[in-house]
């Protein structure tokens, strides 16, 4: 799925000539070319890219993008730095660990002829940016790259967990196959050494080198019965296809869930979550774009952030189903997923 | 014109008397002002609060201010419920009015002050002051800490004296009766209280023009010992003495040049 | 009552002014907290309102998304923000069907149940009185059956402690006009009463021993005025009768032919000069009298005014941006109070020989114009650079205008009544600062900096009116005593004594320094930034006149008696030090406690110190006070004193960028402490060997 770039509204060019500050802020002061920016996206257009999009037509700024879909396949992406350099583009957008990795180079072993150096480029969905060797630090990237990360911090989703339910024992089923999986069960520890909680984490079972999801319910009952007050579920892959087993086991044994992804919640029956919209990421992602192409800040200038405001949404059928209300100052800040009845 | 000393003396009183009754009135008047009006700009800030908040929630589901249609429905709701609102705007960070509950002011630009606080502060309620309304205002920060605009709600300047014309006016009447009474009252204690002194001093004066005059001697007060008004005496002796002997000496002297 | 002496007149008045300005003051005051308090309530009703319908609401969203009225989670949170943000809001309550209290905050729940039971059910609008509290019902949900309410109480009492702020404005404003009131009482019975009435007893003790030859002056229209003249008539007549036979007689004598007439009237004369005594001059002499207290009334007004600036000066100068000439934001603060010592230094140099030339009273007006106008103009200045030039010509004015009144004092006070007369300025500088630095905070929140300094410059102006007025313009003048000669180079030689220079350095310019710097300056900035308003921060700054004003009437006294006076200089300096060191106590006061403290330390410093310091000077160089004049080294010690003022604030705004503002009190503290120790050590010698320096320096 490759989508030509195209160009954002006209109307956005007259809200530029119009804008007393963009029109301040941009050197010309005439309504330019549109920058050109070349999108590399690693499964097809979804949110992140959405949102990245909405924002410069949203501010006004003209841009043409130009959109190209490796479709999970990581041997297109040498073409892809190809074209970009090619093409001449103002800025390069790279979604995900794998593209962004690929195209951008990992610290000391970036090379100009495999990637892209002197255009400024901007990266999202990279759950570990320093981990994944694309920065040193999240306040400099030291090159000519920045970013945005969309992982909520574990002590964050921790505190918005307990603010719902003070519980002393968390419960986690989680893919012991999955890295990210286990670096949450430690922090989670520690926060919960911290704060006085305790973890019990359930590894679903693994049958020839691959979790198999039918051993999730009893893994679910298995921490219910040890005492579990709450389900914690970790941003993993496989649990986020297997989501619908997993949380209706969670209803079904009248354990409170809580995503740390969006999916869980929004398209399942997790209880409640606290997340980074994608969307809203994908508009970081521009306001930072847009920091280097109409101010010209350089992008090591720009620090790797998240969102200010954490999306905490709430099941509304799940918590009326387990009779678990939230807090009015969590409910006055929450958005609401409602519909109809369920029964666990 | 002469002034006498206790009308000198309740002149000075009641200039001080008024001084102070004004000058208290004047901060009362402006410390009643300034609770009364900050109770207003609280009230009319939560009002603004909330629809900060309504808006931000929005904004946070990744809608862009403009599109924000409900908005404009919440605003002329809080416009209905309360008749002291002149209006309430939505602008964007460019100065364009988005909203407005003056359907007629969409599009419009707004003066270049109303953006100041827009640069400043970003989670500041601002408060501002427009021809005959003052304002208060809060901007409308998204999701990624950038200021996207403001809301203000613009409520009438001269309320206070509007609605406590009444209540001030009898105050004020009510002080200008305490400062005229309490006046009086500080003149005629000063007339009593200096009163004697003149009477004294004029009772000297009588003595010594009735000695000079008739002869016969100063009666000093017999508490006075040692005071003003026996020396007086003693000076009012003194000067009769004085004047009778030169006077008989003048007349030994007209007998001499006579004899002569 | 004695009628030349003034004390027991002036308590009666005094007492009178107190009876006539307290009562009206605080009596309209409490009708009018009550009429304010009934007239907040309509908007109270409305603040009660609006919150009760942002709570309904998101209460309603909670049960319109199927939570239960009763089953409603972290409520108390929920309210705990909303109370703390909306202080005259007393409670917040939920109340389920059949009125069950199901939630509350900021009352118990039996106590708003007990009240809801006996409260007369509330009208349309859901306005109910229970107990003390005004309540607002707000129903919860549109739909049917779930019968909640919201409970927004909220009490009057609240209106009452807001106003209530205002009583300490009322005070300050009563207190000043007592101070005031007792300035102008004062004022007018010395001029009118007192004054005359000791001329007249000056006239009248000479007359009664035989002695016609003065009258006194004075033309008042009041009743003492015409006693004076009456009395002046009658020795006047006297005279004229003395001179008419005097006449009588030389005609006698000239014209007459027997010899034994001649020497007879001879006799006469003889006899009636011998008796009684006439002026030689042809008429009697009219005595005037100086009163310093004449003075004090245009010196207090005059004071007062430039004291109003006082506790605002830096905030004041802050107002005017942070950038000029490369300086730094704190040394653009400090520059206007630098710049008024620096024109005080630069004309008290040469007020003297003005003086000397014009006469007090011409120096004084002269003076006024730089410092009123310097008033008036800084209200429209427009920039740290104007600020700090107008505050160089009211600091010109200010040195002229108060040696001005010094130098009057001085000539009206005859050598033994030196402390007395020393008294009515010190006195009058005191009082003028308490009404000064606590009124100026008051006017400066209500009306404004500016209009603040044009009141100042009114003040002033007034003063010069009153000094216009009353003061007679040919009287005084002419060339003050020369007492003792050496020029100024010379007068360096002072330094040679130690005990002099120790006084100076370590005694004298640390205390200006820690006045400076720490009171003028960095009180204001430390208050205001500890969120205080003007009118709070002029309350508490005008605690150090006020102990000084009370600890100097004693310590004079003290120092006199026991004559340990480099004692007492040394335990203030130390006490003075030690107080700015209070940010360092670990007792967990807030700052404005902090600063008080270190206020009351450094009034109680400089009372004990002040008076014992002067009266220390000659002590400490009796010789040099012989050859080059008491006057001319008293001005030199004021001179170098003056630098500590003016290095004061330059210190404490080059500590505050590295220390901040508590940092740069204790390190000008440490300062004054590390100074007071030294002068504490030298004065430990101080009593052994005296004048040895200051004599070899004289072979």
């Amino acid at each position: 799925m490759i989508r030509r770039g195209f160009l954002a509204g006209l109307a956005g060019l007259t809200a530029l000539a119009a804008g007393r500050r963009a029109a301040a802020a941009d050197a010309s002061a005439q309504p330019r070319r549109p920058y050109r920016i070349y999108m590399a996206l690693f499964r097809g257009w979804e949110e992140a890219a959405q949102g990245f999009k909405d924002y410069f037509s949203n501010q006004g700024i003209p841009v043409e993008l130009i959109v190209r879909d490796c479709a999970q396949d990581k041997s297109k992406l040498p073409e892809f730095v190809a074209e970009a350099k090619a093409l001449g583009v103002d800025l390069v957008f790279t979604w995900g660990t794998t593209v962004t990795q690929e195209m951008l180079g990992t610290i000391g072993a970036v090379d100009p002829a495999r990637h892209i150096t002197d255009i400024p480029a901007v990266f999202a969905i990279v759950s570990q940016p320093v981990g994944a060797k694309m920065v040193p630090n999240l306040q400099s990237s030291g090159r000519n790259i920045t970013g945005t990360s969309y992982l909520v911090p574990m002590e964050t989703q921790v505190n918005l967990l307990r603010s719902y339910l003070p519980v002393p024992i968390l419960g986690m089923v989680y893919n012991p196959l999955e890295r990210n999986s286990l670096v949450a069960i430690d922090e989670l520890r520690e926060l919960g050494a911290a704060q006085g909680f305790s973890v019990i984490a359930a590894p679903v079972d693994v049958v020839e080198g691959k979790p198999v999801a039918a051993g999730i319910p009893g893994k679910v009952a298995q921490l219910k019965q040890a005492g579990a007050g709450f389900l914690y579920i970790p941003p993993d892959t496989f649990l986020n296809v297997n989501r619908d087993i997993l949380t209706q086991a969670a209803l079904d044994q009248r354990l409170p869930s809580f995503a740390a992804a969006e999916n869980p919640v929004v398209t399942s029956k997790a209880m409640f979550g606290g997340v980074y919209r994608y969307y809203t990421v994908g508009q970081l992602t521009a306001y930072k774009a847009e920091q280097i192409l109409v101010h010209k800040v350089p992008p090591r200038d720009i620090a790797i952030d998240a969102p200010k405001r954490l999306s905490i949404i709430l099941n509304m059928p799940v918590v009326r189903a387990l009779g678990v209300y939230p807090p009015m100052n969590l409910l006055g800040l929450a958005e609401v997923i409602d519909g109809p009845e369920i029964r666990p | 014109m002469s002034w006498s000393l206790a009308r000198k003396v309740s002149a000075a009183l009641v200039a001080l008397l008024l001084c102070t009754g004004l000058l208290t009135a004047v901060f009362g008047y402006y410390k009643f002002e300034d609770v009364l009006s900050s109770l207003v700009r609280s009230r009319y800030s939560f009002v603004v609060f909330t629809i900060k908040k309504n808006v931000e929630d929005r904004l946070n589901l990744g809608f862009a201010l403009r599109q924000l249609r409900q908005i404009q429905e919440a605003i002329e709701l809080e416009k209905v419920r309360d008749d002291q609102v002149l209006g309430i705007e939505i602008y964007d960070s460019r100065g364009e009015v988005l909203f407005n509950t003056d359907r007629g002011g969409i599009g419009t630009s707004v003066p270049a002050k109303w953006l100041e606080p827009l640069e400043a502060t970003t989670t500041q309620p601002f408060s501002l002051l427009d021809e005959d309304a003052q304002l208060v205002g809060l901007p409308l920060v998204n999701t990624l800490g950038k200021v996207e605009g403001a809301v203000v709600l613009r409520f009438p300047a001269a309320f206070l004296e509007r609605e406590l014309g009444q209540l001030l006016g009898r105050l004020a009447l009510e002080l200008l009766a305490a400062l005229a009474g309490f006046s009086v009252i500080a003149a005629v204690a000063s007339y009593a209280l200096l009163g004697s002194v003149g009477r004294r001093l004029g009772g000297m004066e009588r003595t010594l023009d009735k000695v000079l005059a008739d002869g016969g001697f100063a009666e000093p007060d017999p508490r006075d010992e040692g005071g003003f008004e026996t020396r007086f005496a003693e000076f009012v002796l003194k000067t009769r003495e004085a004047v009778d002997h030169i006077s008989e000496s003048t007349d030994e002297v007209e007998r001499l040049d006579r004899l002569a | 009552m004695r009628l030349d002496s003034s004390r027991p007149l002036l308590i009666r008045l005094f007492i009178l002014a107190v009876l006539v300005l307290v009562p009206p003051v605080a009596i309209v005051s409490y009708w009018a907290m009550g009429e304010f308090e009934r007239g907040m309530i309509p908007e109270m009703d409305k603040k009660a309102a609006v919150v009760g319908r942002d709570v309904t609401a998101q209460v309603e969203r909670a049960v319109d998304l199927g939570i239960p009225l009763d089953g409603l989670v972290g409520v108390d949170e929920f309210f705990a923000p909303i109370l703390q943000a909306n202080p005259e809001i007393r409670y917040l309550a939920i109340t389920g069907p059949g009125g069950r209290v199901l939630f509350a905050r900021g009352i118990a729940k039996e106590t708003l149940a007990g009240h809801l039971m006996r409260a007369a059910p509330a009208g349309d609008d859901g306005k109910a009185a229970i107990g003390p509290y005004l309540d607002l019902a707000l129903p919860v949900g549109s739909r049917a059956g779930i019968g909640g309410q919201v409970h927004v109480g909220f009490d009057q009492g609240y209106i009452g402690t807001r106003l209530g702020d205002i009583f300490y404005d009322i005070v300050v404003v009563l207190a000043a006009s007592l101070i005031v009131a007792f300035e102008i009482l004062m004022f007018v019975v010395f001029f009118n009463i007192t004054g005359p009435m000791k001329l007249a007893a000056a006239v009248v003790d000479r007359a009664r021993r035989g002695d016609f030859t003065h009258v006194p002056g004075g033309v008042s229209g009041d009743e003492v005025g015409h006693f004076i003249r009456t009395l002046s008539t009658t020795i006047r007549r006297a005279d004229e009768q003395f001179r008419s036979l005097m006449a009588y007689i030389d005609e006698v004598r000239t014209a007459h032919f027997d010899k034994t007439v001649v020497e007879r009237a001879g006799e006469i004369a003889e006899r009636v000069r011998f008796l009684y005594r006439f002026s030689e001059t042809g008429r009697p002499l009219v005595i005037r009298d100086q009163l310093a207290t004449d003075i004090r009334l245009p010196l207090f007004l005059f004071v007062f005014a430039e004291e109003m600036g006082r506790s605002f000066m830096p905030l004041y100068a802050r107002e005017f941006g942070t950038s000029f000439a490369g300086l730094s934001a704190e040394m653009l603060m400090a520059l206007p109070i630098v710049m008024f010592m620096v024109g005080i230094t630069v004309a008290s140099t040469w007020a003297g020989a003005a003086i000397a030339r014009l006469g007090t009273r011409r120096v004084f007006l002269t003076g006024l114009i730089p410092a009123a106008g310097g008033y008036f103009l800084t209200a429209f200045a427009e920039s740290v650079g104007q600020l700090i030039c107008l505050r160089i010509l009211s600091g010109l004015g200010y040195a002229l205008v108060t040696v001005a009144c010094q130098t009057y004092i001085a000539r009206a006070t005859v050598e033994e009544k030196r402390a007395q007369g020393l008294g009515v300025y010190v006195g009058a500088v005191l009082t003028a600062s308490i009404c000064g630095t606590a009124m100026g905070g008051v006017l400066a929140e209500r009306v404004g900096f500016d209009a603040t300094f044009v009141i100042s410059s009114l003040l002033a102006a007034i003063s010069g009116w009153l000094v216009h007025r009353l003061l007679d313009a040919g009287q005084d003048g002419g060339a003050d005593r020369n007492d003792g000669d050496g020029d100024g180079k010379s007068l360096l030689r002072l330094f040679a004594n130690w005990r002099f220079s120790a006084l100076l350095l370590f005694a004298a310019v640390p205390a200006k320094m820690a006045l400076t710097g720490f009171l003028f300056f960095l009180v204001p900035l430390i208050l205001w930034k500890a969120g205080l308003t003007l009118p709070e921060i002029g309350r508490t700054a005008v605690l150090y006149p006020v102990v000084m004003a009370v600890l100097s009437a004693v310590s004079s006294r003290l120092s006199d008696r026991m004559g340990w006076r480099s004692g007492l200089v040394a335990a203030g300096g130390l006490i003075g030090g030690l107080g700015l060191l209070t940010p360092l106590l670990p007792l967990g006061l807030d700052a404005p406690t902090g600063v008080a403290l270190a206020i009351v330390a450094l009034g109680i410093s400089h009372g004990l110190s002040a008076s014992p310091q002067l009266a220390l000077v000659p002590d400490v160089c009796w010789i040099e006070c012989q050859s080059f004049g008491r006057t001319k080294v008293l001005a030199l010690v004021r001179t170098v004193e003056r630098f500590g003022s003016i290095i004061g604030p330059i210190l404490a705004a080059a500590f505050i960028p590295a220390w901040g503002l508590d940092g740069a009190v204790v390190v000008l503290g440490s300062v004054v402490l590390a100074l007071s120790v030294i002068f504490m050590l030298c004065s430990f010698a101080f009593g052994s060997g005296l004048h040895i320096v200051a004599e070899e320096d004289e072979e």
